[in-house]
């Protein structure tokens, strides 16, 4: 089998994105670090602080929110690191927990659908802010502002990861001191901060549910973290930089969020920068903040479409996903006014089984192969160039995601527990207890073959 | 010849970095003769300007501490707080003028002005910078 170093086949579909980045391709940890903080500039993050506001007073938001964090910090961490060391994508990286073919499926689950439903659904939320900001004018309209927004946000993600840094190492420094002042303005204009920690909701709910609940809200985002870690210096770039950005930067946004909702019932960071004489601001605000997170989406969305297809390359997929993501936004919710909850609700369904599949890569690469495979070295668990086989169903692994998404639906449906935390617990639980079990009794757990083609496909 | 090159280098990564943090200064002089007309625009001067102050000092002993001839290891510090410096700049075009901050209009004005020099001087210094010494902008 080809080591990653040796073989590095032909960057036919743009970003390697079915190749191991080579090493003069790699980035420092600030630029991964930058990259991962555009992705959490956005308004809705600090919109999500406001679910822990009708729960908790503003110490114990601080409290639950960074005990979330920390457990994103972790789970997405472990991933980030698989993809740091291998310097393999997402959707190359489950050829091994799920096969060839499954891993096509995981594709389709973790990014291909869910990401362009989510890319449309920010461009028509950059629409309706923008035109919040700016009413009275066609160009803002939100049909309009969606379109202008969803073609800006797919000239980065065209231009690829390169573009993408650049734009976040303007757009990072400036969106985040904004935002502290636009909250710090908020809660002078609301009295100070005494009042801060005097406010709190009527009933105070129990921890667990808070650290649920924030977990919930990143832990998709975390299954797919090695698409940007793969291009670290050094293997734990990505993961450091991941892990920095959501323990502290995450839990400040949630935070913010949620003092503002405790002082005002509400946690909109633009109308409040608006409000203190900040128009220009607040459109900027809106614009490069969803700039930063939706061309990620997308550019992820072609990544995962390249490995499922195995057609096209990646700028040809960024302007088909982009177009149609942005057609959604500006013609059906914004033009004709029709709801996107069709789309949504699709998107939360696949949602239940996105972390299932984060688990069975970390029970696999990190338990699995070292443990029970002997592969000491984490360079040598996965493999990938020209050349290398792959089975084409892990059938443990598919098991597990199906099992781990059932679970989490089901445990949803019924209030039980943490449903997003039932999910991945089951799915580790189950790859593993499977894998080691058909491993132990000689019964083979791939099924086929695949043999990687020299575009890495 | 190539020593030189290199020493240029150096030279002017430094002294892109020093502009940058005397006109972070100047904002937080200003910050400072307004705090008894406005403590909000105090605060706002205090942070952007801060921020661009401690980025550089950082920075501009990290360059002065590398050898000349680690012109890729120069130009990733300096262009790293550049662009730090550079989206400050925009952070004053767009408050400096905000009525919430109660900025004297000659001081809003002026720090409006700075917050321009900042961003136009940042992007020009940063292309320089990459072109000159190979290093890529999304360091």
């Amino acid at each position: 089998m080809p080591a990653n170093e040796e073989t590095k086949g032909k960057d036919v579909f743009g970003d390697f994105a079915t190749l191991v980045v080579p090493e003069e391709h790699t980035k420092s940890t600030l630029n991964i670090f930058m990259i991962y903080m555009g992705v959490l500039a956005v308004v809705a993050a600090i919109f999500a602080g406001s679910g822990l506001a009708q729960m908790y007073d503003a110490a114990t938001m601080l409290k639950v929110a960074f005990i979330g964090n920390l457990i994103l910090a972790i789970y997405g961490g472990l991933i980030a690191y698989v993809g740091g060391s291998t310097r393999a994508n997402t959707y190359m990286i489950l050829r091994y927990p799920l096969g060839r073919l499954g891993s096509l499926i995981g594709n389709l689950i973790v990014s291909a659908i869910p990401l362009v439903v989510w890319f449309a659904v920010e461009t028509w939320l950059f629409g309706l802010t923008v035109n919040v900001i700016y009413p009275d004018n066609p160009l803002t309209s939100i049909a309009a502002a969606s379109i202008w927004g969803g073609l800006l946000m797919m000239v980065t993600a065209y231009y690829g990861f390169r573009a993408m840094a650049i734009l976040s190492y303007i757009t990072v420094p400036f969106w985040y001191t904004l935002v502290v002042i636009g909250f710090f303005a908020s809660v002078d204009l609301a009295g100070g901060f005494d009042k801060v920690w005097a406010a709190r909701p009527e009933v105070i709910a129990p921890l667990g549910v808070g650290i649920t609940y924030v977990v919930g809200l990143y832990a998709s985002g975390s299954v797919i973290t090695s698409d940007v870690a793969r291009y670290g210096k050094k293997p734990w770039s990505g993961a450091i930089a991941w892990a920095v950005h959501v323990t502290i930067f995450m839990t400040a946004l949630l935070f913010a969020g949620g003092v503002m909702t405790l002082l005002t019932n509400s946690p909109n960071v633009i109308v409040a920068i608006a409000q203190i004489g900040l128009g220009v601001g607040a459109l900027l605000l809106a614009i490069l903040g969803q700039w930063t997170t939706n061309d990620n989406n997308l550019w992820s969305a072609a990544l995962a479409w390249i490995n499922t297809t195995g057609k096209l390359n990646k700028r040809v997929w960024v302007v088909i996903l982009g177009v149609i993501g942005t057609l959604i936004a500006g013609l059906w919710a914004g033009l004709w006014g029709m709801s996107l909850e069709p789309f949504i609700n699709f998107a939360v369904y696949l949602g239940y089984f996105i972390p299932p599949v984060g688990a069975v890569i970390i029970a696999d690469y990190y338990v699995f192969r070292p443990l029970v495979l002997g592969l000491k070295d984490p360079k040598e668990r996965y493999k990938f160039g020209p050349g290398t086989k792959y089975p084409l169903v892990n059938v443990p692994g598919v098991v597990a995601v199906a099992a781990g998404g059932a679970i989490a639906w089901y445990t949803q449906q019924i209030g039980w527990g943490a449903p997003v935390i039932n999910g991945i617990v089951s799915a580790f639980v189950v790859y593993l207890a499977l894998i080691v079990l058909m491993e132990k009794l000689g019964i083979s757990w791939g099924v086929g073959e695949w043999v990687e083609s020299s575009t890495g496909f | 010849m190539i020593g030189m090159a290199n020493g240029s280098i150096k030279g002017k990564a430094l002294a892109y970095v020093l502009v940058m943090l005397l006109l972070a200064a100047i904002t937080v002089v200003i910050g400072l003769l307004i705090k008894d007309i406005t403590y909000r625009g105090y605060y706002l001067t205090l942070t952007l300007g801060g921020i661009v102050l401690f980025t550089s000092v950082i920075y501009a002993i990290s360059i002065k501490l590398k050898s000349s001839e680690d012109v890729k290891g120069i130009a990733t510090s300096a262009i790293q707080a550049l662009w730090v410096s550079t989206s400050m700049g925009l952070g004053y075009i767009v408050t400096a003028n905000a009525p919430y901050f109660q900025i004297p209009q000659a001081y809003a004005i002026a720090l409006f002005a700075i917050g321009w020099v900042m961003l136009l001087f940042g992007l020009y210094s940063l292309l320089k910078l990459s072109k000159e010494s190979g290093v890529p902008l999304a360091v």
